[in-house]
């Protein structure tokens, strides 16, 4: 079968029935733009949480008069855990080195006879082992070892951004199926009403000996051209939104200059919409029976 | 070409056809006569697998239709062209495209369709027509456009089902005179009317249908 005629029927078609053709896109168009807007924040929460492990550290404090030996204990056993990156051992002198160097004014140190920090051992994990529960028993276990006074990580901060992450990446899962099955719908509600309002000329074809192929496919064509058509004008959307809003206002906040447009998103957005198209229509014409 | 063995069709609790039996040789015109609602529609609507037999088998262009997988169906009726009782013309198409229908389908080569659309549409008298639209064209002209469809494809066979029920006796002499060139050809034509003048002294064999029962066969 020529293509190039199925091509014609579906333009032909697409131009008579403009009005819930364009609707079609504009709908399609209004629902991946949501979705790219849902998957960018997403991922830009993801980037940003992703370079916590760099920051991200675990302080162990230990007692006054802990031996060498039992500091290597400490040390050793933090090692051995595969979540763990670096164990760094802090001497209190070198940690009140630090304190002087970070702070501008060091006078108020200098009334101090004794030096009041405890030795301490700064552990780092790998990025893809810092979560809150992983963390929580690795301190929970080295709280256990003879010589480690207390332990300070920032629980709660730690908490907060994994349940940010999780939370986001949830709602955001779920709002994107949300909004994909609403382009599915609309897809096939559209190219449903197109088959219906050709159901006699589809029975001439039928009769005339049309095969599935040549009935099917102005109608994929059809719904092919809407959701690439929709895409296109979502990617358009998305665009204008990111380079006339985000970065103008980047001037002004600079948070929103840490706001990442992926680039593969220009190919992936029209192909969705291809994909939600194709798909729509191949439902909607469902099985043709001779 | 075609057989009928005791074929039956019922609709609900009405018998269209009741034990029809009939056969009809490659190459032959024959007409199928017999009052309204006689079954003449469902006997051919059976020969198209339009409708399927509830009893007896049914062979068109040796094919068992009733074994026929449903994915051969387009390519048996590939070897029909039927002019329906109600034509079946797309409105939205012009003439030339009604008629090429019937050649996108059987997928043939743009560079060739142009001047066999032309032909045909000059065998039915309607050239001048072909860009014209069915709802601009009368009744008796819609009817000739199906014929133009039914034959630019130079099937084996041909259904027609009452050809000349909206045209003049001069027309319809006229379509008559163009079955028989078609047939002369060797294709199989099988035509179903209720006017008795269209096959009278045609010298071609009649069956009758009376109320869904075969009520013979005679030599007109």
């Amino acid at each position: 079968m020529a293509l190039s005629y199925s091509f014609r029927l579906a333009v032909q078609s697409i131009l008579h029935e403009k009005w819930i053709n364009l609707l079609s896109v504009l709908t399609i168009a209004v629902g991946l733009l949501f979705t790219v807007i849902t998957i960018l924040i997403v991922h830009n929460v993801d980037v940003a949480t992703d370079r916590l492990p760099e920051k991200f550290s675990v302080m162990l404090y230990l007692n006054d008069n802990v031996s060498r030996q039992e500091v290597d204990n400490i040390v050793t056993t933090a090692q051995k855990d595969n979540a763990v990156e670096k164990v760094k051992f802090i001497p209190k002198d070198e940690a009140l080195k630090e304190l002087k160097t970070s702070l501008k004014d060091t006078e108020i140190l200098d009334g101090l006879g004794e030096n009041p920090l405890p030795d301490s051992i700064e552990i780092k994990f790998r990025g893809e082992s810092i979560g809150p529960e992983t963390v929580k028993s690795f301190t929970t276990r080295l709280k256990e070892i003879k010589g480690v006074h207390d332990i300070e990580y920032g629980e709660k901060f730690l908490s907060s951004i994994y349940s940010l992450r999780v939370g986001m990446k949830t709602v955001g899962v779920v709002l994107i199926i949300v909004l994909s099955a609403g382009m599915l719908f609309v897809c096939y509600s559209t190219v449903k009403i197109l088959f219906y309002r050709k159901e006699r000329e589809i029975e001439t074809y039928k009769l005339l000996g049309a095969t599935k192929g040549f009935i099917r496919s102005p109608f994929l064509i059809e719904g092919a051209v809407i959701g690439f058509s929709g895409g296109l004008l979502s990617l358009i959307g998305i665009l204008l939104l990111y380079y006339l809003v985000v970065l103008r206002l980047s001037l002004t906040f600079p948070l929103f200059r840490f706001i990442i447009f992926p680039i593969d998103m220009s190919f992936v957005i029209p192909l969705t919409g291809l994909f939600l198209g194709i798909t729509g229509a191949a439902i909607a014409i469902g099985r043709i029976r001779y | 070409m075609i057989h009928f063995q005791d074929v039956s069709k019922h609709y609900d609790n009405q018998t269209a056809l009741r034990k029809i039996t009939f056969s009809i040789e490659k190459g032959e015109m024959v007409f199928i006569t017999g009052p309204s609602g006689s079954g003449k529609t469902t006997l051919l609507k059976l020969i198209y697998m339009a409708e399927k037999p509830d009893e007896g088998d049914i062979t068109v262009a040796d094919r068992e239709v009733r074994k026929l997988k449903e994915s051969l169906i387009p390519l048996l009726r590939r070897n029909i062209g039927v002019i329906f009782q109600d034509f079946r013309l797309l409105d939205n198409r012009t003439v030339f495209d009604n008629v090429a229908l019937a050649l996108r389908i059987r997928d043939v080569a743009e560079g060739n369709m142009k001047a066999r659309v032309f032909d045909a549409l000059k065998i039915v008298s309607l050239r001048h027509k072909a860009d014209s639209y069915p709802h601009a064209l009368s009744g008796g002209e819609q009817q000739r456009i199906s014929i133009a469809r039914a034959i630019v494809s130079e099937p084996a066979i041909i259904l027609a089902d009452e050809p000349t029920g909206n045209v003049d006796p001069d027309t319809s002499g006229g379509i008559i005179r163009t079955f028989k060139d078609i047939n002369a050809k060797g294709t199989t034509i099988l035509i179903a009317t209720h006017n008795r003048e269209l096959f009278r002294n045609t010298g071609r064999r009649v069956l009758r249908l009376d109320f869904g029962n075969f009520a013979g066969e005679e030599i007109a």
